[in-house]
């Protein structure tokens, strides 16, 4: 992770001296939420409870502190900063969740091409659509983006070429997408060390997060480092029919070498692969349908080859009035370990959600949220003699306020 | 109604109203027959479609354009305003960004080619169309957005009203070419119909296609960043 900060920091100061006269955008958002939870101990305190904030941690809880900064340098190049404070318990009271640089020329002949070098989430949810890689459906996002969030993260280059249909009389635009990346090695530990999650907090590129163990010496895990010093790679596709559907597909492949170690990290690299494929359709009265499917494996060979084998599938309906929307959603998520499924490390879930959220102006914005989730994990018996089986629900109003600008 | 969308109307009133002037300095004078042609443009379940651009030329000799008028295409909202504008051959437009945020406007249009480099405000000249035809405009930060400038070297031109109507006033006796384009059309051919006047006409379009959904709007700011 030292060659990583040292990149982004050459990167930093290069844009700074090179930034000219063009104006920088910004944004500073404060999240407050106010809790009512009957989680069980969450994952982010060594438990295997599927929320951020369990019921150690209602009343008033910090959502998110956001800073945001886009620097335009020249005409076509431009650096986007996302810096983050989730909770107390991270490793730095302030983390960066994105760090890039973008070079976006401008379209010819109807093909566009873009360039991102740094940290950044790979194309992949069409939940994740607001500013921040928030949702604006609900508070949490699916199980899916919320894996994503806490363990996905592109530390590399990625290409994009853009086929503008649409500035061409036609009704579609096309994007191909590939990227090669290294510093995520470790991806898949979160699945199968607590299996899926439903929260908004995501992993920011210096940070950690809790891991389930009895054990509470042993350090938290940290996600982006690179360990077998092999490059992985991702291939996608999209389809946009005007502004009304946008078709996704994503095949992911970190390469990892099951059989690599650290024994500072006290991790391994984790052979992580899946496909995800999301649908969004949009009408013109506000409706707002969303499908997406997640299906890899995540595997590694410290003394034997040990698999495990996940999915979740996502569908939410949402309509919007004016500022209003309101969104239900159903998640089912599941992972199998090996052959053996009812070891710890296999899980069988599903949740529930139903949202309003009312975004006042520019600057306010307020949610409320109902998040159900039962899931059946082995392991709560294996680690800790719980049954199998719980059922957690929280309540939670969020109160967010986003101050934006440019300088 | 915004400012810029009175003006933007006031420059194309203003502008019909040169061509009127013009040609009577000119000598060219109206004919005592001048005549009214009526255009009604209609969907395929015959609703009226406002805000359709309708031309008309005349068929036999090459037409003179109309005057050239300083238009104005402003930004607001993540959206251009108007989101269609009908403009003379070497007219030029000025396009303001009224965004807190800043915008990159582009073509890539046969018609006219041309990059605004980043900017908010007002920091350009406008920019000038030479050539008729369609210019579709959008924004290399904000992909939504998409806006269109007809420039045109019809003599007459404008849009349909909320009934579906346009009205070409004092056109001489001859024949026309008329012309309807709509942002949404997804009609297999082009809407063009040749019309003999010798007094009073009317002509009407129907597509035979339904329009594709037009665009959404009034999305919050933080939605697609």
């Amino acid at each position: 992770m030292g060659l990583l900060r040292r990149l982004l920091v050459s990167a930093t100061c290069a844009l700074a001296c090179a930034a000219d006269a063009h104006a920088a955008d910004w944004d500073l958002a404060l999240d407050l939420r106010a809790i009512d939870s009957d989680g069980r101990t969450s994952f982010l305190d060594n438990g295997l409870g599927k929320f951020r904030f369990d019921e150690d941690h209602e009343g008033l809880q910090l959502g998110r502190l956001r800073a945001a900064w886009t620097q335009p340098v020249g005409d076509v190049f431009a650096a986007h900063v996302e810096a983050s404070t989730w909770d107390e318990d991270d490793k730095n009271p302030i983390d960066l969740t994105e760090a890039y640089l973008e070079y976006k020329p401008y379209p010819r002949a109807g093909w566009r091409s873009r360039v991102r070098l740094g940290a950044f989430y790979p194309p992949l949810s069409l939940e994740n659509r607001a500013i921040g890689w928030e949702t604006p459906y609900t508070i949490t996002p699916s199980a899916i983006g919320s894996w994503i969030g806490e363990e996905i993260r592109t530390v590399g280059l990625e290409g994009q070429s853009d086929w503008l249909g649409t500035r061409r009389g036609q009704s579609f635009d096309v994007q191909f997408t590939g990227a090669v990346f290294g510093w995520n090695d470790p991806a898949g530990t979160m699945l199968a060390d607590h299996g899926f999650a439903m929260h908004d907090r995501q992993t920011t590129l210096f940070g950690r997060v809790g891991s389930v163990q009895t054990d509470l010496t042993k350090p938290k895990k940290e996600l982006f480092h690179e360990i077998d010093d092999r490059l992985g790679f991702y291939l996608g596709a999209q389809v946009r029919y005007l502004d009304r559907a946008v078709l996704n597909l994503l095949h992911y492949d970190n390469r990892g070498d099951p059989k690599a170690q650290s024994v500072e990290l006290r991790d391994m690299a984790w052979k992580t692969r899946f496909d995800a494929v999301a649908l969004r359709v949009e009408t013109g009265n506000e409706w707002t349908v969303l499908l997406q499917a997640l299906k890899g494996d995540t595997a590694i060979n410290p003394f034997q080859p040990l698999l495990w084998d996940f999915d979740s599938q996502s569908a939410m309906v949402a309509k919007r009035w004016g500022r209003h929307v309101l969104a239900a959603r159903y998640d089912a998520f599941e992972i199998e370990f090996n052959d053996h499924p009812n070891w710890a490390g296999s899980e069988d879930g599903h949740a529930w959600t139903a949202a309003w959220s009312y975004e006042r102006d520019d600057h306010w914005r307020f949610a409320l949220e109902w998040l159900r989730v039962e899931s059946t994990v082995p392991a709560r018996t294996v680690d800790f003699g719980e049954p199998p089986f719980a059922a957690e629900t929280k309540i939670e109003l969020s109160a967010r306020y986003t101050l934006h600008g440019g300088f | 109604m915004s400012s810029s969308s009175q003006k933007i109307i006031r420059s194309t009133v203003n502008g019909a109203v040169r061509v009127l002037l013009c040609a009577l300095l000119c000598g060219v004078g109206v004919p005592a027959s001048a005549a009214t042609l009526v255009v009604h443009v209609l969907k395929r379940d015959g609703k009226p479609l406002p805000g359709a651009v309708v031309t008309a030329e005349p068929e036999s000799s090459p037409p003179s354009p109309a005057t050239p008028v300083k238009a104005i295409m402003d930004q607001v909202n993540l959206a251009f305003l108007p989101d269609v504008l009908v403009i003379p051959v070497h007219s030029t437009v000025q396009f303001p960004n009224s965004d807190a945020v800043g915008h990159q406007v582009y073509s890539f249009s046969s018609a006219r080619q041309f990059q605004l480099p980043l900017y908010r405000g007002k920091p350009y000249p406008p920019v000038q169309f030479d050539q008729p035809g369609v210019v579709t405009l959008g924004c290399n930060i904000h992909d939504n957005m998409l806006g269109y400038i007809i420039v045109t070297a019809a003599p007459w031109f404008g849009r349909t009203d909320a009934q579906g109507a346009w009205q070409g006033r004092d056109l001489p006796a001859g024949k026309f070419r008329v012309r309807v384009w709509h942002p949404l059309l997804n009609e297999p051919r082009e809407m063009e119909r040749s019309v003999d006047l010798t007094g009073d006409g009317s002509v009407e379009f129907r597509l035979a296609k339904p329009l594709r959904p037009a665009p959404l709007s009034g999305r919050p700011r933080s939605w697609d960043y």
